[in-house]
């Protein structure tokens, strides 16, 4: 290596001794963590669906889904990463590669990422940098180029330090959202993405393949709406089950997620017929917000809210962890190559309720949907969640908290890190929030 | 011209017109396409068609057809714009024809867009005041009404063919003055250039036209819509503070619901911004034709409804079927 790129480096060089010990002790910590977590899950509902079953095991980070992308690998496909959700997979998959998102959820390795950057600095990216430098993330390891939008200040300094180690495609997305400027230079984006995703994988995006691309994720659309209005009524699925079931999309193939998620929901229906529900229908229904929480380690939450005395649960959330993956479908008018990549571009820009936009009203649309949903699943408190270093998410609780304010709903600002030390602590804040949500219940 | 041939392409058009309009039914009730609004449309445009050229060759008196179109308008909004014109529905059939070779459609600039709006107003006066002042200059020595009358509506431009004519010429091709090699060409405003500026000129002026609509609604969707004079005498009901209830049938948005992912701008045949752009509520402008198109095409549940005064005909709703239908 030159001595130019040992320069730019940003992560320090470690022996590979050391990475490889660190790597095999997180990794059989992961793995405990992984399988307490489904092991609680399954503890929590009695009655838990047979079809969460095939979700359980794809939770496995390191199990099927990694070994099946290996296989595709070796059979020549590429396998694309992103870091944010407007990375449009539809493309990828167009081009007959795999997309997975690779944010990392380890607290461990958060901690490995303090030698790169200051603690000050957003966990999930802390995460993400420590993950790499130890080679833990399956997905991260198998992309062979990374999409990185850039979103929030953390975002964009993770694809630089990211590209010590993968090409890194930056997209350039404009932080005011429904100008007209905007959506034009955004769209200019997607094409560019395209013709990158093009070169890359050495597959044309024809018209049909892209039509049908666009159809799987109209599927799954569908498949999760379906999931979602089972939660509007009273529970019949465990908040952290449907949560997982979400994010388990990202790395998992699409059309086997589809298929898999109508059956949950088929079950889930008969459930309802049967009127068995997870939890007396009197539980305090909580929606959360805020940063994304990434499985495997970062389920503190969702873990302590359905198991706390007394117990919530979660109907909704607004994470780009959850259901911003797949709420909104890309609105084909025509389908030609040209109003495909416009609606691509808008399903991607204007729909999303990031708090890294703002608009001419200040990102309205996000308290809008925030306020439809509280009405929509009869959710009767709201836990934002922030992470330290998440200033986006911080900065847009005032407001959140004075629209909800105005409905009468009580919203709880939750601050945490990625560690297991203030589980404790969070567990006395939780509870003392969900005590308040059933006095106001029975009252 | 023969009698008999008028009775015979007045029964085949009907007969075509209504045909059309079955099978597009049979297929929204075969294919279970209740919720695809356009199928709708389609079907009410072919039978409309039949049923204004049945009209037509019977001369019913122009005027009772101008007071039911305004009448309709009234409470309707511009629904004869959107479900009944056939010269729309011409530009309908273009488009169409355009989806199935798969070329994409040109976005004429928002600027321009409004401004053609506005244009159309402008239009409309020089149609409907042209006649008065030529009336002015040459005033009548009596004062008969009658007589008035007849002038006005007789006079070179007949302030009443700006209302109805997108819908006579292409209802009836036999009015049609543009003779080549005997065959008759019927166009929307044909019969008001060729008498307004002779023969030759007006000929000459009426191909541009033809050819400006034709190729033009190839590549923009509805592209007379956005001129039509029709449109404007249409819409400009709905301007008025006396009648803020008028069109009983409009688009109704909620803002709540509403994530704003532009969906309903892009698919606007018209390019109408106002539904994206309203805060919520009902929408309120002269340009929407009430096609329902937004409405069909938006993701979310209930965000967008088409009302019939307080009463909700047609909503928004998950539209993630597979694209059978196009």
């Amino acid at each position: 290596m030159n001595k130019a790129a040992l320069e730019k480096k940003y992560t320090p060089e470690m022996p590979r001794k050391e990475i490889d010990e660190l790597r095999s002790t997180i990794k059989a910590a992961s793995q405990r963590v992984i399988a307490e977590n489904i092991e609680r899950m399954k503890k929590a509902d009695p009655h838990r669906p047979e079809a969460m079953k095939y979700f359980d095991d794809i939770a496995d980070l390191f199990g099927q889904r990694q070994k099946e992308i290996q296989a595709e690998k070796e059979k020549g496909k590429k396998v694309i990463g992103y870091m944010c959700l407007f990375a449009p997979t539809e493309l990828i998959l167009a081009a007959d590669a795999i997309p997975v998102r690779v944010n990392s959820g380890w607290y461990d390795t958060s901690k490995l990422g303090d030698r790169v950057v200051p603690v000050e600095v957003c966990p999930v990216l802390r995460s993400t940098i420590g993950a790499k430098m130890i080679e833990l993330s399956p997905f991260l390891e198998q992309s062979d180029a990374l999409i990185s939008v850039l979103t929030c200040d953390g975002m964009t300094k993770l694809s630089e330090i990211l590209s010590d180690y993968k090409p890194i495609w930056g997209m350039n997305i404009p932080r005011v959202k429904d100008s007209t400027q905007s959506l034009r230079f955004w769209k200019d984006e997607i094409k560019h993405m395209k013709t990158q995703i093009e070169k890359f994988t050495g597959n044309k995006i024809t018209r049909k393949k892209l039509k049908e691309a666009i159809e799987t994720s109209h599927r799954a659309t569908k498949a999760f709406r379906r999931l979602q209005d089972l939660r509007k009524g009273p529970p019949v699925i465990m908040g952290r089950d449907a949560m997982l079931v979400n994010q388990a999309y990202v790395w998992d193939d699409k059309k086997r997620w589809t298929e898999k998620t109508e059956a949950l929901c088929d079950e889930l229906e008969k459930r309802l017929e049967r009127k068995d529900w997870v939890c007396p229908p009197d539980t305090p229904r909580v929606l959360v917000t805020g940063t994304p929480m990434f499985w495997p380690d970062n389920w503190k939450l969702p873990t302590l809210v359905e198991e706390a005395n007394p117990r919530g649960i979660i109907v909704a959330d607004e994470q780009c962890s959850g259901e911003r993956i797949l709420n909104d479908p890309i609105g084909v008018d025509e389908w030609s190559m040209d109003d495909m990549l416009n609606a691509i571009g808008e399903r991607y820009l204007m729909a999303s309720t990031c708090p890294c936009f703002t608009s001419q009203d200040g990102n309205e649309d996000r308290i809008n949907w925030l306020l439809n949903k509280v009405k929509e699943w009869n959710v009767q408190g709201v836990i934002y969640y922030v992470v330290r270093g998440c200033m986006l998410y911080a900065m847009e609780y005032t407001r959140v908290k004075k629209a909800l304010d105005k409905i009468n709903v009580p919203i709880y600002y939750l601050d945490t890190e990625y560690t297991r030390e203030d589980v404790g602590q969070m567990k006395t804040r939780v509870e003392a929030f969900l005590e308040m949500l059933t006095a106001r219940v029975d009252f | 011209m023969d009698w008999q041939l008028i009775g015979d392409i007045l029964r085949l058009t009907v007969l075509a017109g209504l045909g059309i309009a079955g099978i597009l039914a049979v297929l929204i009730w075969k294919k279970n396409l209740a919720t695809k609004v356009t199928f709708l449309r389609l079907v009410i445009q072919a039978v409309a068609f039949a049923a204004l050229f049945y009209f037509f060759t019977f001369s019913i008196p122009l005027l009772y057809v101008l007071i039911g179109l305004f009448v309709v308008t009234l409470f309707l909004g511009r629904f004869y714009c959107g479900w009944v014109c056939p010269f729309g529905l011409i530009m309908d059939l273009e488009s169409m024809l355009r989806k199935a070779l798969k070329k994409r459609y040109r976005i004429i600039p928002d600027r321009l867009n409004r401004a053609l709006h506005k244009s159309r107003y402008a239009i409309f006066l020089f149609f409907m005041l042209t006649p008065i002042a030529l009336w002015l200059l040459d005033p009548p020595q009596n004062f008969d009404f009658a007589v008035m009358m007849a002038r006005l509506l007789a006079g070179p431009f007949r302030p009443y063919s700006v209302l109805i004519d997108p819908m006579i010429p292409n209802v009836v091709p036999w009015t049609g003055q543009l003779i080549i090699n005997d065959i008759n060409f019927s166009y929307a405003y044909a019969q008001d250039i060729i008498a307004f500026m002779g023969e030759n000129i007006g000929q000459i002026f009426l191909l541009a036209f033809v050819t400006v609509t034709l190729i033009g609604g190839f590549f923009i969707r509805r592209v007379w819509c956005r001129f039509c004079p029709t449109g404007a005498s249409l819409g400009v009901i709905n301007r008025f503070k006396a009648f803020k209830w008028a069109p009983l049938l409009h688009i109704y948005k909620d803002e709540e619901k509403c994530t704003k992912c532009g969906v309903c701008k892009r698919v606007c045949p018209l390019q109408v911004n106002e539904v994206y752009d309203q805060k919520g509520g009902k929408i309120e402008t002269s340009q929407c034709m009430v096609c329902a198109r937004c409405v069909e095409m938006c993701p979310y549940e209930g965000t967008l409804q088409l009302k019939l005064g307080n009463k909700s005909t047609f909503t928004s709703r998950n539209w993630l079927e597979p694209s059978k239908s196009e």
